[in-house]
């Protein structure tokens, strides 16, 4: 979802504590890429939430709190 | 190095008794001996700490520099003994706002109650103190400022106008100097005056005429006043006075500034100061000067405590991480404590969900970069500054070839601390100035808040290793709050502050075993 499909598997393989080129690429997209504009989708609801300057905008409206 | 206690405390032995003698003479505490031929040059530095946390900085002190302190009953200050070419990692102490190197400590000072008589007590001790190596001391410091000060000017961008001014305020002190020691010099070529006796008189005179001081009484427990002397005329110099070893004729500027507080002195801070002041103008020949002055002479008394030193720091330390101030930024030292208090673990998850300009993730992330910060606030005003004052870390951390920077691990979020985008028992730490109800919210809103934070803040925390540590001055309510939550929240240790004049409680909080309720799927 961030521009790095190809890379990263949708799930954590079983043994993925060794495999260390899999834990580079996470440690990449976690800590290393910022999104600066995009969104953050909730995986149950699919509610999307704006993000904005890098900063995230996760309030809720009144009818969803 | 412990010194020892002074015998008056524990009765007063009579005539041959080796130690300090209590009679009328005031007893000086041991003093650390000067420098012999060859020894290396240490000092006793005395820090100022946010009052409640002299314990964390005393930690501080012994897991960064190895020297053991000691907590002086004048609350919020703490001294250790380091070797004086550790004044580097002093000054990167976090939780500290201000140093001074001391002089001398007299931990019971005898007063004489007569007015005239215990001013002129302080007037004749200052030829009496061992100032050689606390001079060494500040001129090593010196060196360092100046150091320091070349690289700020480096690293600094523009955003940051808060520093910059400072360092043209250095700046300017510095030529204002030069010119000053100028026209000293063709003072003396013009002649000298008659020896300085007589001169100072007049020259104190003038001082208390002009009433440029501030008149602040004080004669209760609690208070504390800063006073500093100002000279009338300037005091005539002899050429190569100046106390720099290095044969240069420079005429220092200086200042006393006195802390008073105790109820049985019969003089106040401003008369102390000025006393104590005239002494040391006749002593070294230096220059009185309020606002440029280059060595800040420090005399705290505190009831029979008094210290004499010397300031380290100008600009307090505390405000160092922020240049983007919101209406209640936390000092950086104060957050600090409160980090330090939870203990952080490397990998640990460290939340503030009310963060306001960001103060205490900033703090956490350089201190301990080995855990994850999340901070997050529902007011956009305080999402923007806190993330501008991540900028500025930032560029303050840029790699000066490339433009990238070492991340910080970081992230800040926009959020409603009642529903927090985070999973039930996933965060270890969650550090937290909550809001008074004074200056943000309301004591009313904080009846319904407080108990939906700690609810909340209950969930996303990892149960039986979890904790807490949040500040408010609210006791009232958060006490309230807290009872009806014994399941999810145990108390532990509360340490009393002063933020901002207010009287205020961090408390630290571990959260028990019990696992939180899962929430309605919303998340």
């Amino acid at each position: 979802k961030l521009g790095h499909p190809s890379e990263l598997p949708p799930e954590p393989a079983p043994d993925y504590e060794g495999d260390e080129p899999f834990l580079r690429r996470v440690h990449h997209v976690l800590l290393e890429v910022e999104v600066l504009e995009g969104v953050l989708q909730c995986p149950d609801s699919g509610r999307q939430f704006p993000i904005s300057r890098g900063i995230p905008n996760m309030l809720l409206s009144e009818e969803e709190a | 190095m412990a010194e020892a206690e002074a015998a008056g405390d524990a009765g007063v032995a009579p005539a041959p008794a080796p130690a300090p003698a209590p009679a009328p003479a005031p007893a000086p505490a041991p003093a650390p001996a000067p420098a012999e031929q060859g020894a290396e040059l240490a000092a006793v530095i005395g820090a100022t700490v946010p009052t409640g946390f002299e314990l964390t900085a005393a930690a501080e002190v012994q897991e960064k520099l190895g020297s053991a302190s000691r907590i002086s009953r004048d609350r919020g200050k703490i001294y250790f003994e380091v070797p004086a070419r550790g004044l580097p990692q002093v000054h990167r102490l976090r939780s500290v706002d201000n140093l001074f190197v001391v002089v001398q400590e007299f931990k019971d000072y005898q007063f004489k109650e007569n007015k005239e008589d215990a001013l002129k007590d302080l007037e004749d001790l200052v030829k009496k103190l061992p100032w050689t190596d606390p001079l060494k001391v500040w001129e090593l410091n010196n060196s360092l400022k100046k150091k320091k000060t070349k690289r700020k000017k480096h690293n600094l961008q523009s955003t940051a106008s808060k520093e910059k001014l400072n360092d043209n305020g250095e700046e300017e002190g510095t030529d204002q100097k030069d010119a000053s020691e100028q026209e000293d010099c063709a003072q003396n070529a013009a002649g000298v005056e008659p020896a300085s006796g007589q001169d100072t008189e007049k020259t104190q005179g003038v001082a208390s005429r002009n009433g440029e001081e501030e008149e602040e009484e004080e004669d209760n427990e609690q208070s504390d006043a800063k006073d500093e002397l100002q000279a009338g005329s300037g005091s005539e110099t002899k050429a190569g006075d100046g106390k720099t070893s290095d044969g240069e004729a420079k005429v220092l500027k200086f200042r006393v500034t006195c802390n008073r507080a105790g109820d049985k002195h019969s003089f106040t801070s401003n008369e102390a100061a000025r006393y104590f002041g005239g002494a040391v103008q006749e002593h070294f020949q230096w220059k009185a000067d309020m606002t440029n002055f280059d060595v800040e002479v420090l005399l705290n008394i505190h009831n029979n405590e008094v210290v004499v030193g010397i300031a380290l720091t100008e600009e307090s330390l505390h405000r160092r991480n922020i240049t983007h101030f919101g209406p209640t930024t936390l000092r950086s030292t104060l957050a600090y404590g409160m980090l330090r208090l939870c203990d952080p673990q490397p990998t640990d998850i460290i939340v503030d969900p009310m963060c306001g300009t960001g103060a205490i993730p900033i703090e956490g992330a350089t201190e301990w970069p080995s855990c994850y910060h999340i901070a997050g606030d529902n007011n956009p005003q305080a999402v923007k500054r806190a993330a501008n004052n991540i900028c500025s870390l930032l560029k303050k951390n840029e790699n000066k070839e490339s433009s990238t920077s070492l991340g910080i691990p970081l992230d800040i979020i926009q959020w409603d601390i009642c529903n927090l985008p985070l999973r039930t028992g996933s965060v270890d730490i969650i550090v937290t100035d909550m809001p008074f109800g004074k200056r943000i919210g309301s004591k009313k809103k904080n009846w319904d808040l407080y108990p939906a934070c700690l609810m909340e803040m209950g969930r996303i925390c990892t149960p039986g290793t979890g904790r807490a540590v949040l500040l408010t001055q609210d006791k009232k309510c958060f006490a309230k709050a807290l009872s009806r939550m014994g399941h999810i929240w145990r108390k532990g240790q509360t340490v009393w502050v002063n933020v901002g004049g207010l009287h205020a409680a961090v408390y630290l909080l571990k959260r028990t075993w019990e696992r939180a309720e899962e929430k309605r799927s919303f998340w």
